[in-house]
């Protein structure tokens, strides 16, 4: 990892959410000297986008369409079950062109076809700005659900990811997967808030309206327990680190420092730790 | 136009998992290494604790008690590795712009006195508000006054819980000694990381860092007022800063979350919002 181009590709790879651009804008100005490592940073910009589910309008659409490794077809090229089509990527630029027809057959289609339809409703009930893709992978034995909702505010300083993917075997009824929460603050500092929920359920049914209703139990049982999550932090581990204010509920008088020390034994002494 | 690329490691510190900055940290200086010396020296990392060998006191290290690979206790003066015979002509770095550290990180005579009474103070001031944890001051010599560093940590105690977390403040301040008052530079940053985990929850790591500064003049009177001055602008500092985590770290990061998915249906919530609205506009006819 030591090599520049190493180094850079864990810069590229780590960005947050919604700020690719200015990582990028920094490696620039910290290479200056080789100006050619840019070009060279492919691999890690594929990578970050179909890690992090890089979602891309195509030309003369309004519909966000995902780029993830369960889409891909190769040679940069990536299918979206809903509009029939396949599209080109520019990993650098995070741009779509070249749109072609592709549809989906096989002998997942139309689980495929049927969850997503299913997943529709669920997702605009509760992800005000998200984009959902359903595949068939692993030559036609299993499907591949994705969800990921972005949203940026960098004018106040903070952006938010989040990625669900699933994982459903047709032949056990497994639906496995994870759910992960990346969120950074950075107003005067560097806050940022990074989950990962693994999820193994079944659905007996094997149908696309069970997958959809089990996805929607799995992630507001998650949801809530995340919220529990901030307030027992807050009241636990953050509480026992400082304390707002002394056991007096007074602040410290400064100018009697010295005559804590002398008049009571606050346990200040030697045997900590 | 260009941008100096001290400010755009800075950036993308600021934006890279704050949890790794040690690692983000080697890694810039690796590719940029003429940064070396600015980033050390601007750039706060995690307190590491070492104990005392003269008093079996834990104290904390940082730039500002380190001369070479050496390290100064507050509460014995000494350092450890003991410095070399002549070992005065160290210095940190290779001279490099740390007023404090440069000349074998011993403050003067009267100096020294101030700064073992301000780790008295604040050794109080960790007890009253952290109920545990390390402390400690380093104190150097400046032109027209001088300057320091007050350091706390805590960790919360393993075991039982789920849940982990650090607490580390840094707080560098210069003071300018202008006849009956002086003039207080501070600078302070807290780096807060916290963990939790469970079988509904997954994983969770909450981490970052955030600063403030603050600039004032305050009476002296004496030496033992520049204590006193100095302890009440970290207590009030630490206070606000306090206040500050807790509201981004739990308050922000969640709505946040909130904002990426609602719990609640949104059209339920859209029509609850209607409703209200149309409610609202019919008392106001």
């Amino acid at each position: 990892m030591s090599s520049t181009k190493g180094i850079v590709s864990s810069f590229v790879e780590g960005a947050p959410p919604g700020e690719l651009a200015d990582v990028i804008a920094d490696i620039k100005n910290l290479t200056t000297n080789s100006p050619s490592l840019l070009r060279e940073l492919g691999p890690a910009f594929e990578k970050y986008n179909e890690e992090q589910f890089a979602t891309v309008k195509l030309p003369g659409s309004s519909q966000l369409v995902i780029v993830s490794e369960h889409s891909a077809l190769g040679d940069g090229r990536y299918f979206d079950v809903e509009s029939s089509s396949s599209f080109a990527f520019d990993h650098a630029t995070q741009k779509a062109s070249a749109v072609q027809s592709h549809v989906l057959e096989g002998a997942q289609a139309d689980l495929v076809k049927s969850t997503l339809k299913a997943l529709g409703p669920y997702v605009k009930e509760h992800y005000p700005n998200a984009a959902h893709g359903v595949y068939p992978i692993e030559n036609d034995s299993r499907i591949a659900i994705v969800i990921v909702a972005n949203k940026y505010s960098p004018n106040n300083f903070w952006n938010g990811r989040w990625r669900s993917l699933y994982i459903f075997d047709p032949s056990s009824g497994a639906l496995e997967g994870s759910v992960k929460v990346d969120v950074h603050y950075y107003e005067d500092g560097n806050v940022r808030l990074l989950t990962n929920k693994p999820v193994n359920a079944s659905v007996s049914s094997g149908t696309g309206a069970g997958i959809a209703k089990e996805i929607s139990a799995q992630e507001k049982r998650y949801q809530e327990e995340l919220n529990r999550s901030f307030t027992s932090l807050s009241e636990g581990a953050f509480k026992g680190l400082r304390r707002q204010l002394p056991v007096t509920r007074q602040k410290i008088e400064w100018d009697k420092v010295a005559s804590y020390r002398l008049g009571q034994d606050i346990g200040g002494g030697s045997s900590r730790r | 136009m260009s941008v100096d690329p001290f400010d755009s490691a800075l950036d993308l510190l600021r934006r890279l998992n704050p949890k790794h900055t040690a690692e983000h940290l080697n890694n810039l200086i690796t590719i940029a290494p003429d940064l070396t010396e600015d980033l050390l020296s601007s750039v706060d990392q995690p307190l590491t604790v070492r104990r005392c060998k003269q008093t079996g006191r834990d104290y904390l290290l940082c730039d500002y008690n380190r001369d070479g690979d050496s390290y100064r206790s507050p509460w014995s003066n000494q350092f450890d590795p003991p410095l070399d015979e002549g070992g005065s002509l160290g210095g940190v770095g290779s001279g490099g712009g740390n007023e404090g550290a440069g000349e074998g990180a011993v403050p003067g005579e009267r100096v020294r006195k101030m700064e073992i009474k301000a780790n008295e103070a604040f050794d109080v001031y960790r007890e009253l508000y952290y109920e545990g944890g390390v402390s400690s001051v380093y104190f150097w010599n400046l032109d027209d006054g001088f300057a320091g560093v007050v350091l706390l940590k805590k960790a919360s105690p393993k075991g039982g819980s789920n849940s982990e977390g650090v607490w580390d403040s840094i707080h560098v301040f210069e003071a300018s000694e202008r006849g009956r008052t002086s003039n207080y530079r501070l600078t302070s940053t807290v780096i807060l990381n916290l963990a939790t985990k469970g079988a509904t929850l997954g994983e969770l790591d909450l981490s970052g860092n955030m600063t403030r500064q603050v600039d004032m003049d305050m009476p002296v009177d004496n030496d033992e007022s520049h204590i006193a001055n100095i302890g009440r602008l970290v207590e009030d500092i630490e206070l606000k800063m306090r206040n500050l985590l807790q509201e981004v770290y739990f308050g922000k990061a969640k709505d946040v979350v909130g904002n990426l998915r609602s719990v609640g249906s949104l059209s339920e919530g859209q029509r609850e919002r209607d409703t209200q609205r149309e409610l609202i506009g019919s008392m106001q006819r």
